[in-house]
């Protein structure tokens, strides 16, 4: 009976082997579940629906095509228009959203009175739902009845109407400004809260050393908020990259091709002329070229675990 | 003998009393409506106390991605049993083998000699079966301001040089225009008024003759050259044609008797209606339809026409109707219709003789959904000529 069981001791280290070897993997796994069966089992399908010729109301028609999509694509102006539009809409968005949320941060860092409801008040364009605003600024810039033009009419800054989104050489600079009032307050809270952390001695001994407010700001505070900027703007990248509903509902990436992106032109393609074997095509080619930025972020945030 | 016959029966009689229990049907349906004061539970309820074994689960899908959700849910196995469906769509759904046949149950309906005569012809399958239930129906005419037409001592235009004239002639720029286009998307029914009436087609070799590209650049030019349409027109919608027309931003515009409870709201007698211009020797208008169809997957069948016969019989087709502000499709409807002012009506049915349907095929789907408003919008801003975009059109109907 004795013989039969396990000593204490034996027992302890064969459940510690089991728990302390295994106990992560078994905390993981339900996520890693989740992830494999929603995200990349449907990758994989993509990659598997990208090379066949299929469109969705002739099921039966649909062939297998090899790489002949993605040969149409790079010889298709459109991809190369939304493949610059894209750059466009990455180089500049994030970037000014950047700007903005450290200067926002930093204001909102000072000390004034009813700092709180500041604080509070700046996330609100980050919390409106991107179809809200969307609509919002789509009649802010109607040239008929919206209140930019007639405030611009009114200062005399322009003469006439700026048909904003109608007009294919502004159309993507104003949605882009759309989205920069959208995103800059993920970027401000973010600072914010790298600002916090930097010690308040380290101004004390510079000012003291007779360093100006500028030499501060360059040698203390952006040292002390570079992680922070580096890890919220790759995010941002992949976040601004993906993101079409504003576009979407603001211009339906008109007028002509003057606002398709490469996800926005994916999604026409496949859910509204319900052609999947190309509009897969444009959605890998794009992950692949996002990919290259995924690693980036992955491999910081590495280095940041690993630290 | 006469015993055994009374047991049978009570037992045939338990058994299909059961039978029918177990089975209360249920038909999903969808369908879309612009006005959310909507009284679909009004009809549902209606329908379910004169059919106790039938369910209706009624499901509003915003119009926006009908289309989208529909096709995607018909092809991933979950589609509802019925659904209001457009004409431009019925080639697709054929093609797809999703319809279902109505001939038989149509021919056996009391309702079918009170529909408006020539609807079911309109609405035939491309196969010439009959898949599809008129509804509710509209044709496109030509909203203007009374006002500001007397003001000019202009008659509402008969043909598009007096279109094109009376344009020119209410143009104020920046702050009046002649006519708001509609350039984004489903703005193709309005071009179809000045284009698809001089001879251009959708069909192979149909949209470049040259007839049809001088009227699509006479188009163009009224917003290049001639500037009595709104800068904006490119990528204006259906909210901003009408909010233009109701700020008096623009004193003409093209739609039909749906927004006319709108307009007259905020523009009282100071909007009236004509039928389209005359442009060359023709004259057309685009029939706008709506038509309810049971979807071939559907296990409830029989319950599913039920329910849609229905919604197309007198008042209850006037009751869907004054939420969808559209045209009842029966005579006994018609008869003493009081949903719209009498001037409206009168533009819709002037109308009718040169209404026509788009043709029925797979193309002229994706031309509706992204290929006229793509081109139309790089025509209007320059990107092409207006000859280009004829071209490009035509491509999609190249067979």
């Amino acid at each position: 009976m004795s013989r039969s069981n396990p000593s204490p001791v034996e027992r302890r280290t064969l459940f510690s082997w089991h728990s302390e070897r295994l106990l992560p993997y078994w905390l993981l796994a339900p996520a890693v579940v989740v992830t494999v069966v929603i995200v990349f089992m449907p990758m994989a399908q993509a990659v598997f629906t990208s090379f066949y010729d299929l469109i969705l109301f002739r099921p039966n028609a649909s062939k297998f095509v090899g790489f002949g999509n993605y040969v149409k694509l790079f010889n298709d102006p459109v991809f190369w228009t939304a493949l610059w539009n894209t750059i466009i809409w990455i180089g500049l968005t994030v970037p000014l959203q950047m700007g903005l949320g450290l200067v926002a941060a930093l204001l909102l860092n000072r000390e004034f009175p009813w700092r709180g409801l500041a604080r509070a008040l700046i996330i609100i364009p980050w919390a409106l739902p991107s179809v809200v605003i969307a609509l919002m600024w789509r009649w802010i810039y109607d040239p008929n009845t919206g209140v930019l033009n007639d405030i611009l009419i009114y200062l005399s800054i322009v003469q006439s109407a700026v048909p904003w989104l109608a007009d294919p050489k502004v159309a993507i600079y104003a949605i882009i400004a759309t989205l920069t009032w959208q995103g800059f307050p993920f970027f401000a809270v973010m600072i914010l809260a790298g600002l916090q952390g930097i010690p308040r001695s380290q101004y004390e001994a510079a000012s003291i050393d007779g360093a100006s407010t500028w030499r501060q700001f360059v040698h203390i505070t952006l040292p002390g908020i570079a992680p922070v900027l580096a890890t919220a703007g790759l995010l941002r990248v992949i976040w601004v990259a993906n993101s079409m509903d504003v576009i979407f509902v603001m211009t339906g990436g008109g007028p002509g091709y003057a606002t398709h992106t490469l996800p926005l032109y994916a999604f026409v393609k496949a859910r509204q002329n319900l052609d999947f074997g190309y509009g897969t095509a444009i959605a890998v080619t794009f992950t692949i070229l996002l990919g290259a930025f995924v690693v980036l972020y992955l491999s910081r945030t590495m280095r940041e675990v690993e630290r | 003998m006469k015993f055994l016959k009374t047991l049978a029966l009570g037992a045939a009689f338990a058994v299909s009393a059961a039978f029918g229990q177990a089975r209360a049907e249920t038909v999903r349906f969808w369908y879309h409506f612009d006005n959310p004061a909507n009284p679909m539970s009004d009809l549902v309820k209606k329908f379910e106390t004169a059919n106790p074994g039938i369910k209706v689960e009624a499901e509003n899908v915003p119009w926006n991605s009908y289309y989208d959700n529909l096709y995607t849910a018909l092809v991933g196995g979950n589609a509802p049993d019925a659904a209001m469906v457009k004409l431009f769509a019925q080639p697709r759904l054929a093609e797809m083998g999703a319809l279902e046949p109505i001939g038989k149950q149509l021919d056996a309906w009391k309702g079918k000699a009170d529909l408006l005569d020539n609807l079911l012809d309109l609405n035939k399958g491309p196969d010439g079966k009959q898949y599809y239930l008129p509804i509710q129906y509209v044709v496109l005419y030509l909203y203007y301001r009374t006002d500001l037409f007397q003001a000019a001592g202009l008659q509402p235009p008969k043909t598009c040089e007096d279109f094109r004239n009376a344009a020119i002639r209410l143009t104020n720029a920046p702050q009046t225009y002649g006519f708001g286009l509609r350039g984004g998307k489903g703005g193709w029914d309005q071009w179809g008024a000045f284009v698809l009436s001089q001879g251009a087609e959708l069909k192979p070799g149909g949209l470049t003759r040259p007839e049809a590209i001088a009227a699509n650049q006479w188009l163009v030019d009224l917003f290049q050259k001639d500037k009595v349409i709104p800068p904006s027109a490119p990528n204006d919608g259906f909210q901003e044609i009408v909010a233009a027309f109701k700020s008096g931003k623009t004193a003409m515009t093209i739609h039909h008797i749906g927004s006319s409870k709108d307009l007259v709201a905020a523009l009282g007698d100071k909007v009236s209606a004509v039928p389209v211009p005359k442009c060359g020797n023709g004259q057309w208008t685009s029939y706008g339809d709506e038509s309810l169809a049971i979807f071939s997957s559907s296990s409830v069948k029989d319950a599913a026409w039920k329910w849609i016969s229905f919604l197309a019989e007198g008042q209850n087709n006037v009751a869907f109707n004054g939420a969808t502000g559209q045209l009842t499709v029966t005579k006994s409807g018609s008869a003493d219709w009081k949903l719209h002012e009498r001037r409206f009506v009168e533009a819709t049915v002037q109308s009718l003789p040169f209404a026509r349907v788009l043709p029925q095929t797979s193309a002229v789907s994706e031309f509706v959904n992204t290929a006229w408003q793509t081109n139309m919008q790089q025509a209007l801003t320059g990107q092409i000529t207006p000859k280009q975009m004829m071209e490009q059109l035509q491509t999609l109907f190249a067979q």
